[in-house]
């Protein structure tokens, strides 16, 4: 893919193939991604993105929180994502919590501003 | 019927383990045998809970700031009441509840689930109320039959603030005031600071479980290590130092009560934790924490917060009788609404207390938190579904306590005396 094609900010193209399933809107849409993926995509998903975090930080905070270009804030969202990506590989080694039922009737209904959503 | 069996069997010293530390059971003079599961299968009993507890005790059904100005509302369905309850803030910020139904023929006044706005209207013929509850408009008036507007109004709910809490009786005159209900409570968790007021993280769920349950998954720490391994464990259990994470104190106060959690004080993340190390609030203290250290400061200064004044603390857990929480930690506080709906499904909303987001970093701390959040009470809601299913089974008739799960005992304990006496005062006693 070409930095022209890209959907995010010059430098973070090789996380473009991660935009489809890990950009997403709200808190609970991120759980759900993470919930139902495969363990094998979350890992892949999580070593790219961990490998990038402190620039895709240092990126970010050029900006003011909620107003950012569109390709920074599908970086941020990325950012976002990471985190339920970690839930899978740091404490569980499995895409959600050990004999867990899903899908659950937990959902998170109000995620924390920016991009936490509200249901 | 009963939510106490009134004489255990017991079988003197067999295998007895001997708890060597204080025991907060003795210490609440509660008895130790094992308790009925009637509580948590029967329609019957569910009846009584209703009738006998829910429509007779102070419920806490939101906080002030949800109506942050002059004439704000918010509309509450309570499926155990089957009402829709409307709450306003009128004049002189004066806070009101009433039963959200038009004098009319019936009908729900207010269909939105929150708003600002002095005039009421219930758009099946315009009746109009204002928000003290008075009627103040109905159209075409004149072919009424000597309609009197005063006597007309939204039928009030007795309604008290504590705290900058909510909480509302569905006695038309309740027999207790809310500072004569909370008692001992009251005044000991008065004065507290609460901080971070205007975010919220909101987590919900509708499930198939008595709602008891739910607050017992919250009511002891006796599992963190079992079924929270990772989520909560390493935060909250030590594999030498306190590794069944017992509390660190477990009181009743009044028909309320309240424990105080440990906290590994030697936590960190794990090295190869490289995304829990990058949002990780260290002076927070606690693996729940969602707030820096200065607030969480002028909290455990209060004398009722961690009250043995561990060093070794996370949380408190306070349990206001019959179905809320309120949990205080180094990082905030958050709340538990544990509402029946029947005798086998609840809907249970938690919600956090946020500090506003302020970097890009505080961001991706707060997701991870609200993260980490979700997947603990994934991992207790599950739980809860079978244990439902495993008492509805009738393989059981009791379940078997220990000194850490007091505050369960408790439950069951003041919830009998609520459904067996016939006047509030007597089942506060």
């Amino acid at each position: 893919m070409t930095a022209a094609s890209s959907s995010l900010p010059q430098g973070f193209e090789e996380l473009e193939g991660f935009v489809p399933y890990w950009v997403l809107d709200s808190n609970d849409q991120r759980r759900a991604a993470r919930s139902t993926a495969e363990m094998d995509d979350i890992q892949r998903f999580y070593d790219a993105i961990v490998a990038r975090a402190e620039q895709a930080i240092v990126h970010c905070e050029q900006f003011t929180l909620g107003q950012m270009p569109p390709a920074s804030e599908r970086l941020f969202k990325l950012l976002l994502a990471m985190n339920h990506a970690a839930i899978a590989v740091e404490m569980h080694g499995e895409p959600r919590a050990f004999d867990s039922t899903w899908p659950s009737a937990v959902r998170i209904t109000q995620g924390p501003w920016p991009h936490g959503g509200r249901i | 019927m009963s939510a106490v069996i009134e004489k255990p069997a017991q079988t003197p010293n067999a295998g007895r383990h001997v708890i060597d530390e204080q025991s907060f059971t003795h210490a609440a003079g509660l008895s130790t045998g094992p308790v009925s599961v009637e509580p948590y299968r029967s329609p019957a009993f569910f009846e009584l809970e209703r009738e006998r507890v829910f429509k007779r005790a102070w419920l806490c059904i939101g906080r002030v700031e949800q109506l942050p100005q002059e004439n704000a509302y918010f509309v509450k369905d309570l499926e155990i009441w089957k009402a829709s309850v409307l709450v306003t803030r009128g004049k002189n910020n004066k806070i009101r509840a009433f039963h959200n139904v038009c004098s009319h023929r019936g009908n729900l006044v207010v269909n939105q689930t929150c708003g600002v706005a002095e005039r009421l209207v219930c758009r099946y013929h315009n009746w109009q109320y204002r928000n003290d509850g008075e009627l103040i408009g109905v159209p075409d008036q004149k072919h009424f039959f000597d309609l009197d507007k005063k006597t007309c109004g939204l039928t009030p709910i007795s309604c008290e603030v504590w705290e900058g809490f909510i909480f509302l009786n569905h006695q038309s005159k309740p027999e207790v005031s809310l500072a004569e209900f909370l008692g001992p409570f009251g005044t000991r968790y008065a004065g507290i600071p609460y901080f971070n007021l205007d975010e919220t993280i909101v987590i919900q769920a509708d499930f198939k479980a008595n709602w008891k349950l739910i607050a017992d998954a919250f009511a002891e720490p006796y599992h963190v290590p079992s079924l929270h391994p990772a989520t909560l464990a390493p935060g909250f259990a030590h594999p030498e130092q306190n590794r069944y994470a017992r509390p660190l104190s477990a009181m009743a106060h009044g028909i309320h009560r309240h424990f105080s959690a440990y906290g590994n004080p030697d936590y960190v993340p794990a090295p190869t934790s490289k995304v829990e190390q990058l949002v990780y609030v260290q002076d927070t203290g606690g693996v729940l924490g969602g707030d820096d250290s200065g607030n969480a400061a002028a909290l455990t200064a209060h004398p009722a917060i961690n009250p043995t004044k561990d060093r070794s603390w996370s949380a408190d857990v306070t349990w206001i009788f019959p179905n809320f929480n309120i949990d205080y930690s180094t990082g905030g506080f958050w709340t538990h609404e544990f509402w029946p709906v029947a005798h086998n499904r609840t809907q249970w909303t938690l919600k956090i207390y946020i500090p506003k987001t302020m970097s890009i970093r505080h961001r991706l701390q707060l997701e991870h938190y609200a993260c980490r959040w979700a997947e603990v009470v994934l991992e207790d809601v599950t739980n809860c579904e079978r244990i439902q299913r495993g008492l509805e089974s009738g393989a059981k008739d009791t379940m078997i306590l220990q000194d850490a799960e007091m505050l369960i005992r408790h439950s069951l304990h003041v919830l009998d005396k609520w459904v067996k006496a016939d006047h509030v005062a007597d089942a506060l006693s």
